[in-house]
């Protein structure tokens, strides 16, 4: 065996499924090495390529916190190959990890700022890591608010944990795109509540992931609210195989998502050349 | 240290042949009597090289096979539970030493640029290394270039031994034999019998005069900025990739092209996880499972080969262009695209732009 | 008509209509005289660029069905295009499954004595350099280089579909350049590579192609240099669902790949030989077309390419077809 093969997964099992949405599901994970599991150490925001064996490897953010080390866990929406055959598998299979791939939020850099987190759909996944270990290190950093929103209440993921966020003293700010049965909280879009919310830009980040047109009215909506584009953070996704930098697919111009991201700020992204 | 050697030209193959009983020995030969392309094969007493042309296929795949197996993947039971199973992964297998005998400057430089990615990136590739770390190269002086070679147009050129081991340079009746390095040294025992005086003296004057050859008038190396400012023009990228047929021909007889995709090629739960050359070129390379594509079109597939080449890498590496100049995609596309004049035309203004080429 | 009049004669009658094009597509001479490259023109003043020789390999009809992109519009003016027997045939057989509409274009086609096998004229003088022209004059191809004329026999240096060719001249065009030139066989020698390969038994054959695919680098230059592989980015080769082949490069993938290429073609090849010409490890793929065409023509007696108005066989299902 190599010594050090970044190409090597590690074995692991899944622990716990939980069924987020109709074709969103999340994995809780424990590396079968022990030892290995126990000096696992990551950042909000890096990425593992899963394995499961015979169909082929696919890209998820580890949406637990380093904070929080029980598990690792993944939310998978089922649309590819590989995440179609992740949603057939039960508590006790095994995958393969490999792990942590990219460059994370910079939590250190955040330290003392207030934060608003954007997030649509699935996008809320890269969120949940930050938003996690930030609640866990609540000292750390000022006021936090999440506008998190979805087609229906039913397309939200992570509800379950609603309660628990708000009781970490966050603004959680939910919204669906049209009136339901049961639904209390706010109707309309992401962008629109955004503008609703209006949380000030002074000395504050904005994290935002979610789907492209989501994405474009949130930049210009956090513009219009006086944003600069150092002060915007977002997660970028692409195609990826090899996961570090060698396979040759995932480059923005210079810039690798594997390994120069997937966290960019504004500013960057908007020094690199348009191909997204 | 031993001086230069000489092979004549029916002493070659019993070189090859003692060679090859301790190391793979990879030649340029032809696919048979009635074709005209050359590649590279490991060496057999049948399989003569063929050194008065350039191979059609380099010697990429010696170092970077165009299938490798990165992984078995296999089950096994559980010791104390007959029910449950785990996934049993292995991933080495050995490889022997090789030479590569007969590659020419151009062959030899698309290593250098894979080893700026493989090895010298954040994480190194353990499978072409130790394939690198085992291979040697006895290069061929290059007097043979045509109208597509640019070796020189690259930073590099006909003579340029940067990355051989041993020098091969045609004389009158053979070739002459030359350790560069302490590796090629070490075969120099198996090189023939030691050259004459006179013999030294042709080499020496064969090796000047190709040194001097200029293959591939314009530059191509400062490219990297007039790449950036072309990037939005739509237009010059649709008529420059217009006749491209979006074949991966370019992308596999390139030396330089490193691309690969990895699947799991299995039946039930055992199998291979491989890695597979892919190409830029293909739709599929850049296809996320949503269906959203960032390179959607030849257009923007052909603008990230050329960007890739000359404007991406020589950013992250030096100013090294990761083309060797070796003219293979322009000889070998079916529709005889030049990536010459793509490159130089990315200076030119809108009306001097020849489209056509 | 000698080579140089023809290309004048092309030029001139493009210029002509040019007011009713958006696009001309021909050949130019590519990076050196011994290339021919395809060409798109939009401006009148370029079509000095057009040439026709027997260098003027590529079938350009190819280019419409796919690989256009965006740039021609549905309702633009008509686009030109050059052909020869072989690719006016394509032609025929793309506008039959309504990839093109006739009605969009203008064909200008020409008589064709044969186009030049590179490979093959290299093969007999690897050391040709500096060529300023190549033609054929009857049964010579003649080369010239900066210091002298060469002359081949053509057999020894036409591409192999040129010498099995029955329809050297265009079926379907609105002008004509020159005067028809007649077939260099009779129609019963038109599958004698395939006859001779069926004459050898079933073990022979499967080792000679096992020995073909095995070169085989997957690069699918062949496919996609043809006219009528029309599936593009949606390819059994590469499909991971559904899943035909792996990415693995033994001969089980290689052979799979060609047969279901050469099946999906079968009375649908024209026999542009593209396939073979471009194929950078010499795999002689049309072998196998031929072989289908030969089948389709015992069986339904049909010849692909030939006539618009007629149904392609195998895109008909009559249940009380006669040839089966």
């Amino acid at each position: 065996m190599f010594v050090n093969n970044p190409y090597r997964p590690e074995p692991a099992v899944i622990k716990d499924i939980i069924q987020e949405t109709t074709n969103i599901r999340t994995f809780r994970i424990v590396l079968n090495d022990e030892e290995k599991m126990r000096n696992f150490s990551f950042k909000p925001g890096q990425v593992a390529q899963l394995s499961v064996f015979g169909v082929g490897e696919s890209t998820f953010v580890i949406n637990s916190p380093p904070t929080r080390k029980d598990y690792l866990q993944f939310s998978v929406m089922a649309v590819g190959e590989v995440t179609q055959a992740l949603h057939k598998l039960d508590v006790g299979d095994e995958v393969g990890v490999r792990a942590p791939l990219g460059n994370g939020f910079d939590v250190e850099a955040l330290k003392g700022y207030n934060i608003v987190f954007v997030g649509g759909g699935i996008g809320m996944a890269p969120l949940r890591t930050l938003l996690l270990y930030m609640l866990d290190n609540r000292q750390d950093y000022g006021d936090i608010i999440v506008i998190y929103g979805a087609r229906s209440p039913e397309d939200l993921c992570y509800r379950y944990e609603f309660d628990k966020w708000r009781d970490g003293g966050i603004n959680l700010v939910l919204t669906v795109d049209a009136e339901a049965p049961g639904w209390k909280e706010n109707v309309g879009f992401v962008p629109t509540i955004l503008a609703e919310v209006e949380p000030s830009a002074h000395n504050r980040m904005a994290i935002t992931c979610g789907p492209p047109i989501m994405i474009k009215f949130v930049l210009a909506g956090l513009k219009e609210i006086g944003f600069e584009n150092h002060q915007i953070l977002t997660t970028l996704e692409k195609r990826m195989k090899c996961g570090i930098g060698i396979c040759g697919r995932c480059n923005i111009g210079t810039k690798y998502v594997c390994i120069d991201g997937p966290v960019f700020s504004y500013e960057e992204l908007s020094k690199m050349l348009p191909e997204l | 240290m031993r001086g230069k050697t000489f092979i004549a030209h029916d002493e070659l193959p019993e070189v090859l042949e003692r060679l090859s009983k301790a190391m793979d020995v990879w030649i340029p030969t032809a696919i048979n009597d009635e074709k005209y392309e050359i590649q590279f094969l490991p060496y057999q007493s049948d399989r003569l090289p063929v050194l008065d042309r350039q191979s059609t296929m380099p010697p990429k795949k010696v170092i970077f096979p165009q299938v490798e197996t990165l992984l078995h993947f296999s089950r096994k039971k559980d010791e104390n539970n007959p029910f449950k199973s785990h996934i049993k992964l292995e991933d080495e297998e050995e490889v022997s030493p090789v030479l590569v005998f007969g590659a020419r400057p151009c062959d030899v430089r698309g290593f250098l640029v894979f080893d700026e990615v493989y090895l010298n990136g954040p994480y190194k590739d353990p499978y072409y290394a130790k394939r690198r770390k085992k291979t040697l190269f006895a290069t061929l002086v290059c007097e043979t270039s045509d109208n597509a070679c640019f070796c020189s147009a690259v930073g590099s050129g006909p003579a340029d031994q940067t990355g051989s081991d041993l020098w091969i340079i045609p004389v009158d009746g053979g070739y002459v034999i030359e350790a560069l390095t302490e590796r090629g040294e070490n075969l120099m025992p198996e090189m023939g019998k030691d050259a004459t005086e006179a013999q030294v003296a042709e080499a020496r004057d064969v090796q000047e005069k190709v040194a001097g050859l200029r293959v591939g008038e314009a530059d191509l190396t400062q490219n990297s900025d007039a790449f950036e400012d072309r990037f939005s023009d739509n237009e010059y990228w649709r008529d420059m990739a217009f006749k491209c047929i979006s074949c991966g021909i370019c992308t596999y007889v390139c030396p330089t092209c490193y691309c690969f995709n990895i699947t799991d090629e299995a039946k039930d739960l055992d199998g291979e996880r491989i890695r597979s050359w892919d190409s830029c070129m293909f739709n599929h390379f850049t296809r996320e499972a949503s269906g959203h594509n960032p390179r959607p079109s030849k257009l923007e597939r052909y603008r990230n080969r050329i960007g890739h080449k000359f404007s991406y890498f020589p950013k992250k590496y030096k100013g090294m262009i990761a083309c060797c100049g070796c003219g293979r995609c322009i000889r070998r596309c079916p529709v005889a695209l030049d990536i010459r004049n793509v490159v130089l035309s990315l200076k030119k203004n809108k009306e001097n732009v020849d489209v056509c080429k | 008509m000698p080579m140089d009049e023809k290309t004048k004669t092309l030029q001139e009658d493009f210029e002509k209509n040019f007011a009713d094009l958006e696009l001309v597509i021909g050949w130019e001479t590519g990076f050196d005289r011994l290339h021919a490259t395809p060409v798109f023109i939009r401006q009148p003043s370029e079509l000095g660029k057009l040439v026709w020789n027997p260098l003027c390999s590529q079938n350009l009809s190819g280019y419409l069905a796919k690989n256009l992109d965006a740039s021609i519009q549905e309702d633009g003016k008509k686009i030109g295009i050059c052909v020869k027997g072989c690719d006016s045939r394509s032609l025929v057989a793309l506008i039959q499954e309504n990839f093109i509409d006739r009605k969009r274009l203008y064909i200008v086609g020409i008589p064709c004595e044969g186009t030049v096998d590179l490979r093959r004229l290299m093969r007999l003088n690897p050391s040709l350099k500096n060529v300023r022209k190549v033609d054929i004059e009857g049964n010579k191809a003649v080369v010239e280089t900066d210091q002298e004329t060469l002359r081949f026999p053509i057999e020894d240096v036409l591409a192999r579909k040129c010498l099995r060719c029955l329809y050297p001249n265009p079926v379907i065009y609105d002008t004509i350049i020159g005067t028809p030139v007649k077939p260099r066989i009779s129609e019963d020698k038109a599958y004698t590579a395939v006859e001779k390969l069926d004459s050898s038994d079933r073990k022979q054959r499967l080792a000679f192609w096992k020995t073909e695919f095995d070169r085989c680098i997957r690069c699918y230059a062949c496919r996609n240099a043809c006219p009528l592989c029309v599936c593009q980015d949606n390819c059994i080769a590469e499909s991971r669902k559904p899943k035909w082949l792996t990415q693995r490069d033994g001969i089980r993938e290689k052979f799979l790949f060609h047969m279901i290429h050469g099946l999906h073609l079968a009375g649908r090849c024209t026999e542009c030989g593209e396939c073979e010409r471009v194929c950078p490890v010499e795999i002689p793929t049309m072998l196998i077309k031929e072989k289908m065409n030969q089948i389709v023509k015992d069986m339904l007696d049909y010849e692909a390419g030939i006539d618009p108005e007629a149904k392609p066989p195998l895109l008909t299902f009559d249940p009380g077809e006669t040839g089966i």
